[in-house]
């Protein structure tokens, strides 16, 4: 008995010792977690609920001169998925809210999965509202898939100009490597304004700090200690579009290839810029339709192309004037020189010249295009040895040189000298023959109807360089507004004189040389000066380019059209139609708006090499 | 009478504790507070009956208990991929908590029936042994690993109550100490190995049953390593290894000990302060209600708070061990001692798996997680212990 309640006590402390002894060691292990790798864990902890987010700045908006919306946001409803989270079973529940094949939803998860496992992924972008409200209803039933609201950029005014604004492309490898301030994934722009001025209309990312669970939902935001950015709004552009005279330029150019600038020669800035064929901006915002995006990247007509600033071809007889400016400069005529055209110019060959037979000064070679006059004029500055001072006086016109438009891809064109023919066909291996055709804006000379605009512009403001451009004004997020100065240089060497001579000639193109049938507008005076340019391949490239009214011009317009023949019955009208319209802001001559749309390319049947309207 | 009140105040102190947690299942503690009502009218109640008449119906209650456990199996709805709930009526039934007081009372009854009963006869021993494996089979068969590793655990320690020779109960225990160590190391098991073997040699002088615990101690050490190259299947080693090493698979088996860890580690002295707790309130915790519970306390309440709930609990244990030694009926000291293992064994594994020292296994703290059944089961344990000891000196004129 004795001994047994011995046992018991001896019992009863050694099972008392074990339990304090394995609390001690609880205590301790609880001491060690919580009060000496406190830090370690505090970390873990805040880690595990608080996650950063990026918020996405809204873009900047573009506007056109008169304050016209004509680029803004619009939200995009997209579904979210993370693949760990997601069951593969929920595929068919999945695919039937949204209204798509399994097979479809099936490709898209393993996208997904390729991506990464554990990181959100957008499923599938721009859906529509009802379908992103019944993905939302049936969340429960989809772990793993989440729902975002982004934006995509609309366009709500009459236009397309899809060249001016350019599209926005999620940011590749290649682009996110580039800068920082890109993510993968963001939207960023590739072409146009949106990718000249992507800095200014980007905005900057907003962070915030959400407490998330463990199933990573939101739980709000936290706002303690941290403090959240908020996004700053993408600046907000004003360009120097003039919306309507756009809509009408491309209304006009409708099923036509080519290219029209229409700009304020004492400025540079541009009233319309329309390339055709367009491609539709509006179907590259939002989900990228991929079958439309092969087919403008690979149809024959290139819609990518911006046709107003990036071809290169001949500029043909809207060179003339230039050539005569130089002529006068370099003292090889005078404005009173009279050469007489035979039909044809001969030197090594004859060169045809469709002006009729007689004596032409420099006016009337101008104003009927006599390829004599300005063969004639080369001829004697190509045997004087002023070849490269007649490059380089054509180049402070903006030919053969790049100019500074605000637009990415704009070509520098061809204004060859001594230095480019000798690589060109190599030292000594060209000749007189291969630089006559410089005269009358043929052979290797070349340039985008936006450089002619602004060779244009040039002759009619009295001799100033002038940098075309579409930023008019930049507004901030903060309402601080930057306007965008038009620089303007005197070229010094040009004479009033000169310009004066020269425009008169141009005056007379319209009046009675082959811009007589539709060049002139009622009541205003215009002027121009018509082109063709060789096409080896087909009709030939028309080109016209006028400005209006002649004695105060406000307005140069340059069109240029694609195997489009004669540039008197196909470019001319439609110049002579955005002069209307910006000048009178009305166009009365629906007859002639009628004409061009159901405009159909003639050709001439004769030698169309060397052809002089 | 004083540990009446112990109990109301330990109740109505830990019963609340689970009133923070759920508050996104808000029912849970409305439930639990029932179940706490229900416990407290229940432990008064039970001080009208005397020690003898449960004493007396003991196997009966055996029996029963076993029937529910067999309904259990057949009928039983599945929770958490256990097997342990009889639905009755409104509320979920789970059967192995009932059991658990039934074994020990029907053991404790046969090991002290008859004075010439104690575990120092082989068949007797062996019969108490079979009268506690056979509702462990069924809660294993439930696939309720932690409640089995509770009547486990009852063996060893209703068998050295009853005589078994101190060396022999060391004996017992020491594989399951050497396997923890060896999971870590093999040179961990192989030194407790040869320390236990030791100590068996020092408190009990038999040469043979040193040599016994050495071989069984060895083959321990080697059946680990094999078992854990060759024979468990891929799940079951990738829970050890979340438990040595939960870095291992952060976001699968590992996350549990990560999770509860951070949320405790992340306390620090004085706790994040009560719903604030980021970890918990965020819902990072798994079962954090039941088996993760000292997470929660930790995370709020801090070192202190945890700290505090582990001397509570340690205080309750040896207040009911010293219960047990005043106790003159074998059977009340058997019980006392009994329940007392249970309630410590069930702490430790409920803290250990939160504190990482012990791989992950769902098991409840008595009293303070969220669980009907078991609230019940425990406060009944509870009464027992008082009821006893109410009528000590009744029960022992009995003898």
């Amino acid at each position: 008995m004795n001994n047994s309640s011995n046992r018991i006590r001896t019992s009863i402390f050694a099972l008392q010792a074990i339990m304090v002894l394995i609390c001690l060691v609880v205590l301790g292990r609880i001491f060690y977690l919580q009060i000496i790798q406190y830090e370690v864990y505090d970390e873990l902890g805040d880690k595990n609920s608080i996650r950063q987010e990026y918020v996405d700045a809204a873009r900047g908006l573009i506007y056109d001169r008169n304050g016209t919306l004509l680029v803004d946001n619009q939200p995009i409803y997209s579904v979210t998925i993370t693949p760990l989270n997601f069951d593969t079973k929920n595929i068919p529940l999945l695919a039937d809210l949204l209204g798509e094949s399994d097979s479809l939803v099936t490709e898209l998860v393993n996208d997904a999965k390729r991506y990464s496992r554990f990181r959100t992924s957008k499923l599938i972008t721009d859906v529509d509202f009802k379908v992103f409200s019944l993905i939302q209803e049936n969340l429960w039933q989809l772990p793993g898939i989440g729902h975002q609201i982004d934006s995509k950029r609309n366009y709500p005014a009459p236009i397309t100009a899809s060249h001016i604004f350019g599209y926005l492309r999620e940011a590749d490898e290649n682009d996110y490597k580039q800068t920082q301030s890109i993510r993968l994934g963001d939207k960023i722009g590739k072409s146009g304004l949106e990718l000249y001025y992507q800095d200014n209309l980007k905005g900057d990312l907003g962070i915030n700090y959400l407490k998330v669970n463990a199933l990573g939902q939101s739980l709000g935001k936290y706002t303690e200690q941290k403090i959240a950015k908020p996004p700053v709004q993408g600046d907000n552009l004003i360009t120097t579009i003039d919306a309507d005279l756009q809509a009408f330029a491309e209304q006009l150019m409708k099923g036509k290839s080519g290219g029209i600038v229409a700009m304020n020669p004492h400025t540079g800035e541009i009233l319309a810029l329309v390339s055709s064929p367009e491609y539709e901006v509006k179907k590259l915002a939002g989900r990228i339709d991929k079958e439309y995006w092969q087919f403008i990247n690979s149809d024959s007509t290139r819609p990518l192309f911006n046709r107003a600033i990036s071809s290169r071809q001949p500029p043909g007889s809207t060179f003339k004037p230039l050539m005569g400016i130089i002529g006068l400069h370099l003292g090889i005529v005078t404005p009173e020189t009279e050469i007489y055209n035979s039909g044809y110019y001969i030197r090594g060959r004859p060169y045809k010249d469709l002006a009729d037979p007689g004596l032409y000064d420099m006016e009337s070679a101008i104003a009927h295009s006599s390829n004599t006059y300005f063969l004639s004029v080369m001829d004697k500055i190509a045997t004087s040895g002023k070849l490269n001072t007649w490059s380089k006086l054509a180049k402070d016109f903006g030919l053969g040189v790049p100019n500074n438009i605000d637009l990415p891809s704009a070509n520098r064109g061809i204004l060859p000298d001594s230095t480019y023919l000798d690589n060109r066909f190599g030292k000594n291996k060209w000749g007189l023959g291969d630089v006559l055709n410089f005269g009358i804006g043929q052979g290797l000379v070349s340039a985008s109807p936006l450089q002619i605009a602004q060779m244009t512009s040039s002759i009619v403001n009295g001799g100033y360089k002038i940098e075309p451009h579409l930023l008019r004004a930049v507004v901030r997020a903060d309402g601080s507004i930057e306007q965008n100065n038009s620089t303007k240089e005197k070229i010094d060497w040009v004479k009033d004189e000169y310009l004066n001579t020269v425009k008169k000639g141009m005056r007379r193109n319209v009046s009675e040389g082959s811009g007589k049938f539709y060049a002139a507008v009622p009541e205003i005076e215009v002027s121009g000066k018509t082109g063709t340019a060789q096409n080896p391949f087909g009709f030939s490239h028309g080109w016209y380019t006028s400005f209006a009214p002649s004695q105060s011009p406000e307005i140069v317009v340059t069109v240029f059209l694609e195997n489009a023949g004669w540039a008197s019955i196909s470019a001319v009208p439609i110049a002579s139609l955005i002069l209307e319209k910006y000048l009178k802001g009305e166009v009365e001559r629906q007859w002639l708006v009628n004409y061009v749309l159901n405009f159909v390319p003639k050709e001439d049947n004769s030698e169309a090499s060397v052809s002089n309207e | 009478m004083a540990i009446i009140g112990l109990v109301a105040i330990y109740s109505a102190t830990q019963g609340p504790v689970s009133e923070f947690l759920p508050d996104y299942i808000q029912n849970n503690f409305a439930k639990q507070l029932l179940w706490v009502a229900l416990a407290i009218v229940f432990v008064l109640c039970f001080q009208f009956f005397t020690p003898r008449s449960y004493m007396q119906l003991s196997y009966l209650f055996y029996a029963i208990g076993i029937v529910l456990m067999i309904c259990t199996f057949l009928f039983g709805t599945e929770i958490n991929g256990a097997k342990s709930w009889l639905r009755i009526g409104f509320f979920n039934l789970q059967s192995s908590e009932i059991m658990k007081i039934a074994t020990i009372l029907a053991t404790a009854q046969y090991l002290t029936s008859r004075r010439d009963i104690t575990a120092e006869n082989i068949r007797y021993a062996l019969t108490a042994v079979a009268m506690i494996l056979v509702p462990t089979i069924f809660v294993i068969l439930q696939n309720d690993f932690g409640t089995a590793i509770v009547f486990l655990a009852l063996i060893p320690v209703m068998l050295f109550w009853s005589g078994l020779p101190y060396g022999v109960s060391i004996y017992i225990v020491s594989p399951a100490f050497i396997l923890y160590l060896t999971v870590f190391d093999w040179k961990l098991g192989a030194i407790a190995t040869i320390l236990i073997s030791f100590l068996i040699f020092m408190v009990q002088k038999r040469v043979w049953l040193t040599v016994t615990s050495l071989i069984t101690g060895i083959i321990t050490v080697v059946g680990v390593n094999v078992a854990l190259t060759d024979i468990l299947q891929p799940h079951q080693i990738a829970r050890i290894t979340a438990f040595t090493n939960p870095a291992f698979d952060p976001t699968g088996a590992g996350w549990n000990v990560i999770q509860a860890k951070t949320a405790i580690g992340s306390g620090g002295l004085l706790g994040k302060g009560f719903m604030e707790g980021t970890q918990t309130q965020l819902k990072f915790l798994p079962e954090q209600w039941t088996d993760f519970i000292s997470c929660v306390i930790g995370e709020e309440f801090g070192f202190m708070g945890l700290g505090l709930l582990v001397v509570t609990f340690l205080f309750l244990f040896l207040r009911l061990l010293k219960q047990a030694g005043n106790h003159k009926h074998p059977f009340a000291q058997l019980v006392t001692v009994s329940v007392t293992a249970v309630f410590f064994i069930h702490f430790v594994v409920n803290i250990g798996s939160a504190t990482a020292l012990l791989p992950v296994i769902g098991i409840p703290l008595p009293f303070v997680s969220y669980g009907g059944s078991a609230f019940l089961t425990n406060s009944l344990m509870l009464a027992i212990c008082l009821n006893m000891d109410l009528y000590k000196r009744d029960f022992s004129i009995y003898r």
